[in-house]
């Protein structure tokens, strides 16, 4: 007579292992984003990137500026008249601010599933019962707290050492600006991160997508020395108006109905980013699972 | 009895040690097509912000108040000559330190320390693909400049690359110094990517170092780097130069002839305690 296990007489065969819900998905993106908090602050190099770099950054495009303004400023009216500003120190500070935050979100949020490939991690991970997007949104959280965090230290190191004010004019205004471009700041993330597991070559892709920001958004010269049709291929990008419009409030006391064509194009670009994000996600995930190049190095 | 020799060790010998390795370095940049490419490309992509922000101070006359502090209102070939020299500091810099910190991740250093080569052939042919593949860069900016920016040589072309060989030579003994700072520091990625980008703009690769605050140019003219870089444009495309150029060789050659024996022998000490520490194949 076969003896049943304990195994055995304690489930039965149709017995549910697992139960998924809206709760145990959301714990799942929690233990990811406290994963990546652990990470984060094991290594103390964040304090470069996040205290140094700011300051130094900005500094070579300010002293070019500053060449060719000339040593009694003979070439600056030129310059005010495109920018519409003699600030010119203020106008690529926060140009290059927006561009270092999207450096940084290339880097973190588009390395996170690559950095899980190359630990050996990610096949794994991929076959918990779980939504799949959590690996990748979860961290994401971190990266945004992170990130927030990034953005205060520059506004209070550039008010310090520059005498530059990144939030005059109407805070509100600005901080709305900012709550309109963050989706579309990770939905690129996201997008990058997910074809990054499929070509591998991150490093390669991260100076292409930053370098297109770079030299399309404006983020260190107005936007109207482009020519045509650089101008077209700037209106497809969201930092393009994140940019100009947080110039045009602390620089220029703009109000919301001055910078609400912007606003409106941020919203828009708020929702289509995240969600090709997403669908790019899930493309390349399934690619991946079938050419079985989730594991590869 | 008389001891054999397993190894024989001659100038022939070091030599192809030195181009083995720097095929090594060779074979592991062309084994990624993709970033090989951008490799090329990025000096584009850095180059085409700044030639708008020159065009978006530009009056009817040029770039005039440019020309105040530099001696010539074309600033795109200020800045090509500038970008070209920059990407050989960041060559030795990256190449030297990086290449030490590859090879430890990739547990093999230990093994390499071992081989009977003196220890600044294995430095100086860890260089020797990037220096290479930066020589293509350069090539590659000097024609892209040529056809879109108007950059044209109106010195001596000879006498510019006399003063540049001193100036790589000068660069190596950096090396060697940041080399044991990777040594020392295991994770020096950092440090390596900040120095960089700070030696580069403090030598004036983007701007003639006039504009700078009166706080921070004695660190500009306390690098041997900025008269290097001062003396090149000036031969190149007749630039107003900081001093007379002939002074400017003089303190580059005596940067030469320092840095290259202080640099080694910081990295011999740092090497020889790493050796004792039984550190040098620590992740």
């Amino acid at each position: 007579m076969h003896t049943m296990t304990a195994l055995e007489t304690t489930i039965r065969p149709d017995t549910v292992l697992i139960r998924r819900s809206v709760v145990s998905e959301l714990r799942t993106l929690l233990v990811m984003a406290k994963k990546e908090w652990i990470i984060f602050t094991r290594y103390p190099s964040w304090i470069i990137a996040f205290i140094v770099w700011p300051i130094i950054f900005p500094l070579g495009a300010i002293f070019t500026a500053g060449a060719l303004s000339g040593p009694n400023q003979a070439s600056l009216p030129a310059f005010a008249a495109l920018a519409g500003t003699v600030d010119y120190i203020a106008f690529i500070i926060v140009g290059l601010t927006m561009y270092m935050w999207l450096n940084i979100t290339l880097w973190d949020v588009g390395f996170q599933l690559r950095n899980e490939q190359m630990r050996g991690t990610l096949e794994s991970n991929w076959l918990c019962p779980t939504w799949r997007f959590s690996i990748l949104l979860g961290p994401s959280l971190t990266k945004l707290a992170t990130s927030l965090i990034f953005l205060l230290l520059v506004v209070v190191e550039y008010q310090l050492i520059f005498g530059v004010g990144l939030i005059q004019g109407n805070l509100a205004l600005i901080l709305l600006i900012m709550l309109l471009v963050i989706p579309s700041i990770y939905g690129i993330g996201i997008a990058f991160g997910s074809l990054v597991i499929r070509f591998k070559e991150a490093n390669a892709m991260v100076f292409l997508v930053r370098g297109i920001f770079m030299v399309f958004t404006g983020s260190a010269y107005p936007l109207d020395v482009l020519p045509a049709w650089m101008q077209t291929v700037a209106a497809y990008l969201p930092l393009t108006y994140a940019i100009r419009g947080i110039r045009a409030v602390s620089l220029a006391g703009a109000t919301f109905n001055e910078v609400l064509p912007d606003l409106q194009m941020l919203a828009m670009f708020a929702v289509v980013i995240p969600v090709a994000g997403y669908f790019i996600f899930r493309f390349t995930e399934r690619r991946a699972r079938r050419s079985g190049a989730l594991g590869q190095y | 009895m008389t001891m054999a020799h397993l190894s024989h060790l001659t100038w022939q010998s070091h030599l192809r040690a030195l181009f083995a390795i720097a095929k090594k370095g060779w074979l592991l940049f062309i084994r990624y097509p993709l970033n090989a490419v951008f490799r090329v490309l990025q000096p584009l992509i850095w180059l085409t912000p700044i030639y708008f922000l020159g065009r978006s101070f530009a009056t009817e006359q040029g770039n005039v108040g440019f020309a105040a502090y530099s001696g010539t209102v074309d600033y795109m070939s200020f800045i090509l000559v500038g970008a070209m020299i920059s990407s050989y500091i960041s060559s030795v810099f990256w190449g030297m330190g990086l290449s030490l910190k590859n090879e430890m991740d990739s547990g093999v250093l230990e093994s390499n320390w071992l081989a009977p080569l003196p220890r600044f052939i294995f430095l100086i042919g860890q260089t020797g693909a990037n220096l290479f593949v930066t020589t293509i860069v350069n090539a590659g900016i000097l024609l892209l400049g040529w056809l879109l920016f108007g950059f044209s040589i109106t010195g001596n072309l000879l006498q510019a690359l006399a003063v540049v060989l001193p100036l790589l030579l000068a660069l190596y003994g950096f090396g060697f110094g940041f080399a044991a700072i990777v040594f020392m520091m295991r994770d020096a990625n950092t440090l390596i990517d900040v120095s960089d980008y700070l030696v580069s703009l403090f030598s004036g690769s983007q701007f003639p170092v006039q504009v700078l605050p009166r706080f921070l140019l004695p660190i500009s003219l306390a690098l041997p780097l900025t008269y290097g870089l001062d003396a090149v444009r000036g031969l190149l495309i007749n630039t107003r130069t900081l001093l007379p150029i002939p002074v400017e060789i003089l303190i580059l050659l005596a940067f030469m002839g320092v840095m290259i024996p202080l640099g080694y022998f910081v990295f011999k000490q740092v090497e020889r305690r790493s050796r004792r520490l039984g550190t040098i194949g620590m992740h």
